[in-house]
């Protein structure tokens, strides 16, 4: 803010000008290749805009050249942080349009991956968040929580990041032998862990200093501006894809949605938006119990032919991933090859919605603003 | 007043509490994981046998069958059959592998009937061309594997084929037809590399 110091001839005495910074496309608190160029008064931001694009791949137009079964790998790369909940969109597109049934276990096994694979994104999301305020400590536990799962789905799929795991009709291996005791045995490791993150992150008072009232979402700004999943749970918004438009089993486990309650500020700031994913986490440690205990015997997948050539048609599916509702609009045109695929996906939102929150902020709050959306950069451009 | 005591004493609870918890862990077990190197066993042999290391091929069971060249998404395997007039064999001339190229999805070894190509364990490939990550399965044309259908009985591929069937057998079976009773190895692979085998046959 200048200040309207004059000399007598007229001249300012401080005059102050906007400088615009350059947070990336290389930055290491933004979460992968994101750009912001940021117009900032000192340390006061007027604002800070978002260039997407950096780490575009196509993976949309990949779709229609590779196939129903080849574009499995393909979306283990749409969000690399939880690629299992991915995978599952694009099986459940395809077999609602070739009509195929998952048999019971298979969804069973789909719906262990998955949430295993939401505990594993969101330790990583707070985690994260913890490292961006300053608290490198919260990290390096975070992630050795994250270690012991990336070791459970490596077992059941052979792949630590890029699983591959589910294929058209259910998935590709059955529960490795003893895998169901493995997981309950790190259930029972990991629910006393999330009370302690509390106790080593949450409540801590500077933590709480830095996000608190910082970036407040309003109910009705997260619906207009279409926040999915934890950011709109965070605004006080009771919606999850798992409950209120159910796909494969979630309908028969018992589990709760948190939303943001405004603890420490008001409802939907930063902190609510962090305390809504450890709450995630809890319920998911819940859904993997259930799941443990009622899973079925039986086949894990359907037969489906090789050359897999839905009729022509179109769906549109969700799936809640971690970072929130994820939308793919499939359309088929009776080939072997997907006509269209379109994505969409929760961080793209979440980036839209910055330009407008940071107005005003600190520039070192932008940081703790990106970290609480859980920005993935490859799920923004896809 | 109170409240800015309030807040200088939750400050230093809330640090406390944190401290505790980092305290704590010198009281527990670490959780280290010694350096490849300082292991007890090879890295690769403490990995899981589902892990999808570099692709590799067993010859002495390839059929010919090009179900892996098809599944691939990214045509990283080029395999080149010849037939051979007079004995009515086919020829392996080529199978290639660009391992530069590949990414480990797995979708080729889910298909393949006898487990001829399949994930090893081994991930370390750093070279300095890009070439050298080809890798070149046939040096001298062979002939494909042809299943025997009174199962096989060549000592020498016998433990090759097992080992393949094993890990054929890790993927899931689909629904129908329903999973065959358990017997004992030989009986349960033949109809398996027969029919597919009939089908990869030009």
């Amino acid at each position: 803010m200048s200040l309207e110091l004059e000399f007598d001839d007229g001249r300012e005495v401080f005059a102050t000008e906007e400088m615009t910074l350059n947070m990336g496309p290389q930055h290491p608190s933004t979460h992968g290749v994101l750009r912001f160029i940021i117009r900032a008064d000192g340390e006061v931001m007027r604002s800070a805009k978002a260039d997407v694009g950096y780490l575009h791949r196509s993976i949309e137009k990949i779709a229609e050249k590779v196939g129903w079964h080849g574009f499995m790998p393909y979306t283990d790369r749409v969000d690399y942080v939880a690629a299992m909940t991915t995978n599952q969109a694009w099986a459940i597109a395809a077999e609602a349009l070739g009509g195929v049934t998952v048999p019971r276990r298979g969804e069973y096994c789909r719906v262990i991956a998955a949430e295993l694979g939401r505990i594993c994104s969101h330790l990583l999301a707070a985690g994260a968040m913890g490292m961006d305020i300053g608290a490198i400590t919260p990290f390096t536990h975070a992630v050795r929580e994250r270690e012991l799962i990336n070791d459970l789905l490596e077992e059941l799929c052979g792949a630590r990041l890029t699983f591959n795991y589910m294929r058209i009709g259910g998935v590709a291996w059955d529960l490795p032998p003893g895998f169901d005791a493995k997981v309950l045995r790190f259930l029972n490791h990991f629910e006393p862990y999330v009370d302690e993150l509390d106790d080593l992150l949450s409540n801590n008072k500077i933590y709480i200093e830095r996000l608190a009232n910082v970036a407040v979402v309003s109910r009705e700004r997260a619906i207009a501006y279409c926040l999915v999943g934890p950011n709109l749970r965070a605004s006080g918004v009771r919606y999850d894809i798992r409950k209120h438009l159910p796909y494969s089993v979630y309908p028969e486990f018992d589990f709760e949605v948190p939303i943001g309650t405004g603890r420490h500020g008001s409802v939907g700031d930063c902190w609510d938006r962090y305390i809504v994913r450890l709450d995630e986490m809890r319920q998911s440690a819940r859904i993997l119990r259930q799941a443990l205990e009622g899973l079925p015997e039986g086949p894990v997948i359907a037969k489906v032919p090789r050359n897999y050539k839905p009729a022509a048609g179109e769906v549109h599916v969700h799936v809640e991933t971690p970072r929130g509702d994820q939308s793919w609009y499939v359309v088929a045109d009776g080939t072997e090859y997907p006509y269209r695929v379109h994505i969409r996906t929760g961080s793209f939102a979440a980036m839209s919605i910055i330009e407008e929150l940071s107005r005003g902020l600190m520039v070192a709050d932008l940081v703790a603003l990106i970290a609480s959306f859980d920005i993935v950069a490859p799920e923004v451009d896809r | 007043m109170s409240a800015y005591v309030g807040n200088i004493v939750d400050s230093v609870t809330s640090i406390f509490d944190g401290m505790a918890v980092t305290f704590s862990h010198f009281f527990r077990r670490p959780y280290t994981v010694q350096y490849p190197d300082r292991m007890p066993v090879r890295v690769q042999d403490a990995l899981p046998y589902r892990y999808r290391g570099f692709l590799e091929v067993d010859l002495e069971i390839c059929t010919g069958c090009l179900a892996c060249e098809r599944a691939c998404p990214i045509d990283c395997i080029a395999i080149d059959v010849l037939k051979n007039k007079e004995t009515k064999q086919n020829l392996l001339v080529r199978f290639d592998i660009d391992l530069a190229k590949c990414m480990y999805c797995g979708l080729c070894s889910e298909p393949c009937p006898t487990g001829s190509i399949h994930h090893t364990r081994e991930f370390e490939g750093a070279d300095y061309s890009l070439e050298s990550m080809v890798r070149r399965f046939v040096l001298d044309p062979v002939e494909t594997y042809k299943p025997k259908k009174s199962g096989e009985d060549d000592p020498a591929i016998v433990p090759i084929l097992e080992r393949g069937m094993r890990y054929v057998n890790e993927f899931a079976v689909p629904e129908a037809p329903p999973k065959p009773p358990k017997k004992d190895a030989a009986p349960a692979v033949k109809p398996a590399v027969g029919a597919a085998a009939a089908e990869g046959q030009p």
